[in-house]
């Protein structure tokens, strides 16, 4: 089907961006979602504003000490940036994961994490990454953390008018190791269960775990039980079964036609356990 | 599609059997509800405009309720359409204090099977379960801060 009519403005600037999305445009950050949207008609924006046409918002970059990435980096810009495959492996490894070559070519990471599907892989990612996003509107410029960010199922802190501009990682030194495993619906490349772990090792013990967790509820969360249950230890296999059966534990799971609610909560203990297991083998 | 759940209200029982039929409470309550208007004895038409992500869609139908035993539990049975898809669901809603007794409070449990249909289930089937439990979230957030 074709989509309806709409203003289409592709603007320069940031703030040219913003003054239009200010009164009632919406952003165009890749379409990867937003498109077929529009070509079935559950959406009709009137205004669209294309933020990839705008060179300042497209930049990976180390900077104090941390890793900034600009809203319009697209998923195959991420999966093979040298940066970021030596400084944060996780961020690349997911990147890779997501849908097909044409939605990583086209789709960015500011209009992922903006558009907040409960299947999207990097959410899980930016939770263990405990990562920073800097949201701008006309007037206003604040940093939300991810776990504050994710508040339902496409519904997240951003105010109307105001777009994602950077995302914020940290750099792990060689004694974290990082995974992300994934459970695929192979006909939308979503996650039915994605599980991103990080984990950091000092004379064999874990002194440091962050799990994120994507595709299971209406939103990533960090799998904080999970976590608790290693830190402290020199894990053993039976030790990493156990937090990987708790990243599940309390969560209210959703179904659909691909998988049940008790068969996602089991892949989610499951590809879990495989994310702990890699990530502690990667560490050097 | 099954629905079911619980909630808790800080109402007492016959209060919150009396807010659950309030046609001004319930307007309120729903997200995206423009209105609902009695049309005939315990049957309302209601219009309802429904955001999510990008997706915007405009639904009219009715809202009937049957089998009413106050203030213990009624059957609430919602139908409507719109451009985008359809929508049909039969419920029963239970009201009950709490275990422990607390006065002021009432266990709101609801179980009831759902229909979806039209351009939006064959898209988003994957997102009707999460995105059903978050409206029910927010109708009894709201209503629960209405009730007062």
């Amino acid at each position: 089907m074709i989509a309806q009519k709409f203003e289409y403005t592709a603007p320069k600037s940031l703030d040219e961006a913003l003054h239009l999305l200010a009164s009632g445009a919406k952003p165009l950050a890749g379409g990867m979602s937003l498109i077929p949207m529009m070509k079935l008609r559950l959406a009709a924006p009137e205004h669209l504003v294309d933020l990839r046409t705008i060179k300042d918002l497209n930049y990976i970059r180390e900077a104090g000490g941390q890793l900034h990435i600009g809203a319009t980096a697209s998923h195959y810009e991420i999966e093979s940036s040298a940066l970021l495959r030596q400084k944060c492996p996780l961020l690349t490894e997911t990147a890779a994961a997501i849908g097909d070559v044409q939605v990583r070519n086209m789709g960015t990471i500011g209009g992922s994490v903006a558009h907040a599907d409960p299947a999207a892989d990097y959410p899980a990612a930016l939770q263990a990454l405990e990562a920073k996003f800097v949201l701008n509107g006309a007037k206003s410029e604040r940093t939300v953390s991810a776990a504050d960010f994710f508040v339902d199922a496409f519904t997240t802190t951003l105010e109307p008018g105001e777009i994602l501009r950077e995302v914020i990682v940290p750099i792990d030194d060689a004694r974290t190791g990082t995974s992300y495993q994934k459970m695929v619906q192979p006909a939308s490349g979503f996650a039915i269960v994605g599980v991103a772990v990080r984990v950091r090792q000092n004379a064999r013990k874990v002194s440091f775990a962050r799990i994120g967790v994507t595709g299971l509820s209406n939103h990533a969360y960090r799998a904080t039980a999970a976590e608790k249950a290693l830190e402290g230890k020199t894990p053993s296999a039976n030790d990493i079964q156990n937090a990987a059966a708790l990243v599940a534990q309390g969560v209210d799971a959703n179904s659909d036609l691909h998988a049940s609610a008790d068969y996602r909560k089991h892949l989610a203990a499951v590809h879990a356990a495989r994310a702990i297991k890699s990530a502690i083998s990667r560490i050097t | 599609m099954k629905i079911s759940g619980s909630y808790n209200l800080p109402v007492a029982p016959e209060r919150a059997y009396q807010i659950l039929q309030d046609p001004a409470i319930l307007a309120q309550a729903m997200p995206g509800c423009e209105s609902l208007e009695q049309i005939g004895p315990d049957e309302y038409r209601m219009k309802m405009k429904v955001l999510l992500a990008a997706l915007s869609g405009q639904f009219e139908g009715k809202v009937r309720i049957a089998d009413q035993a106050p203030p213990t539990s009624f059957r609430l049975i919602v139908e409507g359409s719109g451009r985008i898809g359809f929508l049909k669901g039969d419920g029963l809603l239970k009201l009950s204090p709490p275990d422990a007794g607390a006065a002021g409070l009432t266990v709101v449990s609801y179980e009831g099977d759902a229909q979806v249909g039209g351009t939006m289930a064959a898209v988003g089937q994957r997102l009707i379960d999460g995105t059903a439990k978050m409206m029910i979230r927010k109708f009894f957030d709201k209503l629960a801060s209405l009730a007062g």
